[in-house]
């Protein structure tokens, strides 16, 4: 009896042995570690190279906010807001509203953000996403006129992200648009005479969306190896990472690649772009119909 | 007025804009008078809590609060080594509270204020005597909160400093016990217990009581508005009966959460 609870434990013992030799090979090699699952067409956390992690979407759940959405997209958690507010328009656009996306990583999310400004990781993503809602036209900004040249509405898309692991971009991609989606306006009325805009509580109006971007990333890895989806432990040992965002009838609507020139060969935004449309007809599609 | 001041690191809006004024007209519901009794709970009922340990996997321990409206996420990293060259015989305590833009009535400028900075600093002094510093020399602890839904003030810092302190735990931080933290209100005459926004706003003073009940003591206690002696000494009776109740659930949670890694 003695002799088997010893057996057990040394069993037990030799297996969290090996467990923290691992974990200190992975702090200390981290790119041999991903070079030898690499080698046997795997990856740390046993996905193929083209599998996704499982994404739950939730939206309406935060009453101060007149849309909001979280997002999982694996372990990388998003909470988006939205917040409307009343300005007056541009002197040389006097119709159009003002839509302003922004992206905070904070020092909850992740062990490398400290606290204070936002960082050059912020800023990039913050920038990228503003170019991706404007060009694909998520809301019109004509939709958001309330009297042309006096008063318009003003969308604060505010993003923060609470955990961060990896792929960011295309977590808050998709909890900004379907926080948009599930965004409601009170009915606003510009008064004329006290030169001031009076909104009811009693009627709301959901916004007019144009269209549903969803966001795809992948990540080479020296020069060969695609990776889709990459977490935040590969994140930093990729070359190069390529965004392919695409529209709610599966089109193309951008592309944007960040890092070094692809070394590997031609095809590989080719192959991306496939992936993603492939990724997009058999789990995507749907994905904002959940609101 | 709701300035958004130009800040080159974000997408900026529009110079100026402001929050929508609503017709004056629209009262859906009647105010509440003196006398009245309190609407939807009992004066000394909780709001349910619903508490989560282990949800950030990033973070050494992690802790997400939500009681009706108000909605609150915490990290703790740590024990980290001290940024400072200074020695430090005992381990600091750092908190850090950011309100998320959308959280309150009025939407939040991203830039941190004096708000942000009092709700830390209340919150640290409620957990400062429960940690065992002493065992850390050279060492920080950052607790880092954000806070996704406000519904007052004094119902942040109470459901602020519950989850910072599961969030601890959850890290495997020594402490001499778990701090559990609730707030009480006086309105009219009546002490009621954990109010919101509203029914803070319409209080005539509230008080936010933290201690530890596993060993019977008061480790914080932070009075606002006006109230007299003795119906402070009722609200903080009232608010550690509550604390007793919250504890329950804060070990709770830390048990199913330890069972399942």
């Amino acid at each position: 009896m003695a002799a088997a609870c010893t057996s057990a434990s040394s069993s037990s013992d030799s297996a969290e042995q090996d467990a923290l030799k691992a974990l200190t090979f992975q702090r200390l090699h981290p790119r041999t570690y991903l070079e030898r699952f690499l080698a046997k067409n795997t990856r740390p956390d046993r996905r193929e190279f083209d599998e996704w992690r499982d994404i739950s979407l939730n939206v309406g759940s935060i009453s101060t906010a007149d849309g909001s959405a979280l997002v999982r997209l694996g372990s990388t958690t998003v909470v988006c807001g939205v917040k409307a507010e009343i300005a007056e328009p541009e002197l040389d656009h006097p119709e159009e509203g003002f839509l302003v996306p922004n992206l905070d990583l904070p020092a909850i999310c992740s062990p490398k953000f400290k606290p204070g400004p936002p960082t050059d990781e912020a800023q990039v993503l913050s920038d990228r996403l503003n170019e991706v809602l404007v060009s694909s036209g998520v809301v019109p900004t004509a939709s958001l006129c309330i009297e042309p040249g006096k008063a318009v509405w003003v969308l604060y898309v505010d993003a923060t992200c609470m955990n961060y692991d990896g792929n960011a971009f295309d977590a808050t991609l998709l909890a900004m648009v379907a926080a948009l989606k599930n965004t409601r306006l009170p009915k606003a009325t510009y008064n004329e005479e006290t030169k001031r805009t009076i909104c009811s509580r009693k009627v709301m109006e959901p916004l007019r969306i144009g269209r549903l971007p969803t966001s795809f990333s992948f990540g080479i890895f020296d020069g060969t190896h695609m990776l889709a989806d990459p977490t935040s432990f590969e994140e930093p040992l990729l070359d190069t990472t390529i965004s392919v965002v695409v529209d709610e009838t599966g089109g193309l609507t951008s592309v944007m690649q960040l890092g070094l020139g692809i070394v590997g060969g031609d095809d590989v935004l080719d192959k991306c772009i496939k992936a993603a449309k492939t990724c997009w007809r058999a789990t995507r599609r749907n994905v904002y119909e959940t609101s | 007025m709701a300035q958004s001041n130009f800040d080159r690191r974000r997408i900026n809006g529009p110079d100026e804009s402001y929050q929508p004024i609503f017709e004056s007209d629209d009262e859906l519901e009647p105010k509440w008078k003196p006398g009245n009794p309190r609407k939807g709970r009992g004066a000394r009922d909780l709001r349910p809590i619903y508490l989560k340990a282990g949800f950030i996997s990033q973070a050494n321990g992690s802790a997400y609060i939500e009681t009706e409206k108000t909605k609150i996420a915490c990290a703790v990293y740590g024990p980290r080594q001290s940024k400072t060259t200074v020695y430090n015989e005992k381990g600091r305590l750092n908190v850090e509270v950011k309100f998320a833009p959308f959280s309150c009535t009025r939407r939040r400028v991203p830039i941190r204020d004096a708000e942000d900075r009092s709700v830390a600093v209340q919150i640290q002094q409620a957990l400062v005597a429960a940690v065992r510093l002493e065992l850390l020399p050279k060492s920080t602890i950052d607790i880092f909160l954000t806070i996704i839904e406000n519904d007052g003030i004094e119902g942040c810092v109470a459901a602020g400093s519950v989850a910072a302190s599961v969030a601890l735990a959850d890290a495997g931080i020594e402490m001499l016990g778990l701090v559990a933290s609730c707030s009480a209100a006086i309105v009219g005459e009546e002490v009621w217990v954990d109010p919101t926004d509203e029914e803070g706003r319409i209080a005539s003073g509230t008080l936010v009581l933290a201690g530890m009940p596993a060993l019977g003591t008061i480790t914080s206690v932070w009075q606002t508005g006006s109230m007299a002696p003795h119906d402070a000494v009722k609200c903080m009776e009232a608010c550690q009966e509550c604390c007793t109740d919250i504890h329950a659930v804060m070990a709770q949670v830390l048990l199913e959460n330890a069972g399942k890694t």
